[in-house]
């Protein structure tokens, strides 16, 4: 249907672009009537290496995209600077509604620890796909049962807890939890969530804070003990669906990572506009649902201004967490 | 274990699986050869065209591309001295100077022979012992993986071909380019001077092309060594005695791949430069290394192979990943739906076992290809250097963009190149320079998280045995010959003392 509406307007685009003759449209198919269509190929830039989950959700986004606009969409990696490098570039392409970008916490957390030429406002955010949460989690010899057993042994013990950078979500987490309860814990800083398992699983820390889908076989199998998920509500998902949140054991903290898609700042609205409304096909299809689930994300999508009220408030916090 | 072979043979030798693993290896082959662009990033671009396979069937492809690129990345490195990934850079050190030698035929054999039976020995002891490994592995912690990092950087002694000093200098100069970019678990840069382009640090697949391949062409566009090499066809082939001189250096490289490639994170790199260093303080014939021993192709490319293919122990049984291409594999697990784990073996056999006996086929595979094709390959460098160079410029400059498609990735190419220029002009190690820029910031890592677990305290690295016992070996490794040497020498002037009287 929508399918059909846009192919529509292209036409329509076209038509009016032949029509007034302007050599001198220069910006992505910006008809004379101000209606948008992206002409040729748009490139969606994921700011990390293949294979991450950022390159994932791009990816996904992309082909999902690409079959409702019917728009060629070439992901490229331009990876560099824990994503600085592919920010950085993105903000040369102000004004161009053929270009994309796989967003995640990174455009927040540069700005305030790195010294980079972007903000989040520098760009127009387009889709918030979802929310990627944490669960604390132990060995399963581990004395601890609950989230609050953690935090009481950090009060008057030492309780080591790996994270996997200076910047990442799981070092957010802790140290949210560290501000509500006013305990401390000490960090052992790793690289990534795959290191920071094999560290819990090796007996060298005593707790992580983890995306479930790092460690869903782990769980299954019980060769690791989840505590509590740092997010709003319980998961959905079967396997996860008996961690109770860490609000429920009188611990008043969550914190998500989000995934999103923005475009460059300083598009027109119609340009915005015709991004968001192909997302919101997006969300509707299968393709969203099975990147959801494949990853076991909460599904919290939102779009344009209500997407920058996230950002705003999400912003508040890692500056808090973050800024010195 | 017998039902478990026979049930991987079934699924592997299916005229689909069959295919799709020649598929695989002729790729990986083929993006071995291209400088900058590795398997990592070949099979994550694959990945989306698979998922219409069944998942044992894409996976097999995709594990071809992974240890194919292996033998594809030797090619360069012995033909036109550039390695197509950090773990073969040790094979230019000698394969590069036999094919100069007009052995690259030789080279490029031992090295297909030398991996393929490697490949064979780590995927039994892989089908035996993934499970048990894997737990064992677990142990190597950040203050175990100090002790290793500190083993890795003593081995420079042993590159350091003429003098220990130079040796020792390019190795801390490349842990010191590897300090540029944001500090392992802080976030504050160094040395950025405001770039966005260094804040993630200088990636060494970049120096690696500029050093080797623009710095090699350079240098001999200067010697002005003109003439292609000249190699007789009977020169290409290798000879029995070359083969029985590999045979030990063979094993000895598959074993210690096989236990670094175990570990997370260690990897294949380390592999190989252990591995040479170990054949070289073994040998009998030390002055040959660096001038075109075949032990010095044999035992880094046994290494590298057998490390990649440890790689998957923890991949498959821990559901962690042991290196850069087998995160990638992990995540095409996913998406096919299977859950990497404990569990895999047990809820999964028909894949599992299916995978691992593929494995053994490709190998198969890619010997019957690489060993007839290695004197073809190599006659590629009858090609006039006036041709020869301009293209070895091109691609090392295409695959250096082609890394992270950024341009600034071309003009660190070009800088090191010059910079490997000069180091040529003065005689200074490449290799060492590599090391340390590899092992850099895992060294740096592994220092932070040993800290900071011992809040301050560096005395737990003697609290654990594993570390110690790597420590002794260092040691033993750093100091050994020496005092060896020295008691010979005081033995001899004894007797010749005793004579005397």
């Amino acid at each position: 249907m929508f399918n059909r509406k846009l192919q529509l307007t292209g036409l329509l685009a076209t038509g009016a672009l032949a029509l007034s003759a302007c050599g001198s449209a220069s910006q992505a198919g910006e008809a004379a009537d101000g209606s948008f269509e992206p002409t040729g190929d748009v490139t969606m830039t994921v700011p990390f290496g293949a294979g991450g989950g950022s390159d994932l959700s791009g990816r996904a986004i992309a082909s999902g995209l690409e079959e409702i606009t019917g728009v060629n969409i070439n992901t490229v990696n331009r990876e560099g600077g824990s994503g600085a490098v592919g920010y950085s570039q993105f903000l040369a392409e102000q004004g161009n509604g053929n270009h994309l970008l796989a967003t995640e916490t990174a455009m927040l957390a540069l700005p305030i620890t790195q010294d980079v030429e972007f903000t989040y406002e520098s760009f127009t955010p387009i889709m918030k796909l979802g929310d990627d949460y944490t669960v604390v989690t132990v060995a399963p010899d581990s004395p601890f049962e609950s989230c609050s057993d953690v935090v009481e042994a950090a009060k008057d013990g030492r309780v080591i807890a790996a994270v996997s950078g200076a910047t990442s979500l799981d070092e957010i987490v802790f140290t949210l939890i560290e501000q509500e309860t006013g305990v401390e814990f000490d960090r052992v800083p790793f690289e990534s969530g795959s290191e920071v398992v094999t560290g819990l699983l090796g007996g060298q820390v005593d707790v992580i804070s983890v995306n479930p889908g790092e460690v869903l076989g782990q769980l299954e199998a019980g060769s690791l003990k989840p505590l509590c998920a740092v997010a709003e509500e319980r998961y959905e998902y079967e396997a996860l669906a008996d961690i109770p949140t860490a609000a429920e054991q009188g611990i008043d903290v969550a914190f998500a990572q989000f995934r999103g898609l923005i475009a460059p700042g300083g598009i027109s609205e119609e340009a915005k506009q015709y991004w968001i409304d192909a997302a919101k096909e997006f969300e509707k299809s299968e393709a969203y649902t099975t990147y959801i689930e494949e990853n076991l994300m909460q599904a919290n999508a939102s779009y344009g201004d209500d997407f920058v009220t996230y950002l705003e408030g999400n912003n508040a916090d890692l500056t808090a967490v973050l800024g010195e | 274990m017998w039902e478990n072979l026979m049930l991987g043979f079934s699924t592997a030798l299916t005229v689909e699986n069959l295919l799709w693993c020649f598929v695989g290896v002729l790729v990986g082959t083929v993006i071995g050869l291209m400088p900058g662009l590795g398997s990592t990033t070949g099979v994550a671009i694959l990945i989306p065209l698979t998922l219409g396979m069944e998942p044992v069937t894409a996976l097999i492809m995709l594990a071809g591309i992974y240890y194919g690129a292996q033998y594809g990345g030797t090619i360069t490195s012995v033909l036109i001295s550039t390695p197509g990934e950090a773990a073969s850079v040790v094979t230019t050190l000698d394969g590069y100077q036999m094919a100069r030698n007009g052995r690259a035929g030789a080279a490029l054999a031992i090295a297909a022979i030398g991996s393929f039976i490697a490949a064979i020995i780590s995927l039994a002891l892989l089908m035996a012992l993934a499970p048990p490994f894997a737990q064992f592995a677990l142990n190597f912690g950040p203050v175990e993986n100090l002790a290793i990092m500190i083993l890795g950087l003593i081995t420079v002694v042993s590159f350091a071909g003429g003098s220990m000093r130079k040796g020792l200098m390019m190795a801390a100069a490349g842990l010191l380019i590897s300090t540029v970019g944001v500090a392992s678990g802080f976030s504050d840069a160094r040395f950025t001077f405001g770039n966005v382009n260094l804040l993630g640090g200088i990636p060494f697949v970049e120096v690696m092309i500029g050093l080797f391949a623009l710095g090699e062409v350079l240098h001999q566009i200067r010697v002005g060594a003109a003439a292609p090499i000249k190699a007789r066809f009977k020169d290409m082939v290798i000879s029995r005695k070359e083969l029985t001189k590999s045979g030990p250096s063979i094993i000895r490289g598959s074993f210690i791949g096989f236990l670094l490639g175990c570990l997370p994170g260690a990897g294949s790199t380390l592999a190989s430069f252990m591995s040479y260093g170990i054949e070289k303080r073994l040998s009998k014939n030390k002055e040959n290394f660096g001038k075109g021993a075949i032990e010095g192709v044999a035992s880094p490319e046994s290494a590298n192979n057998a490390a990649a293919n440890a790689n998957f122990v923890p991949t498959l049984a821990l559901g962690i990943p042991g290196g850069g291409t087998t995160a990638v594999l992990l995540g095409a697990f996913t998406i096919y739906g299977l859950q990497p784990g404990p569990l895999l073996f047990e809820q999964q056999p028909t894949l599992v076992w299916g995978l691992l006996v593929s494995f053994f086929i490709g190998n198969v595979m890619l010997l019957v290809l690489n060993l007839p094709l290695a004197p073809v390959f190599a006659q590629m460098l009858r090609i006039p250097y006036a041709y020869l160079y301009p293209i070895i410029v091109l691609t090392s400059l295409i695959g250096a963009y082609s890394v992270s498609n950024n341009m600034f990735s071309v003009w660190l190419v070009v800088i090191f190149g010059i910079i490997g220029f000069f180091m040529k002009e003065l005689d200074l190690p490449i290799a060492p320079l590599v090391l340390g820029l590899v092992l850099g910031p895992l060294f740096e890592k592994s220092l932070v998280q040993t800290s900071a677990l011992g809040q301050g305290n560096f005395g737990i690295l003697f609290q654990s045995p594993i570390a110690v016992s790597i420590l002794i070996f260092a040691l033993l490794l750093a100091v050994g010959p020496t005092i060896i040497g020295g008691i010979r020498r005081s033995q001899r002037n004894k007797s010749k003392g005793l004579t005397h009287v």
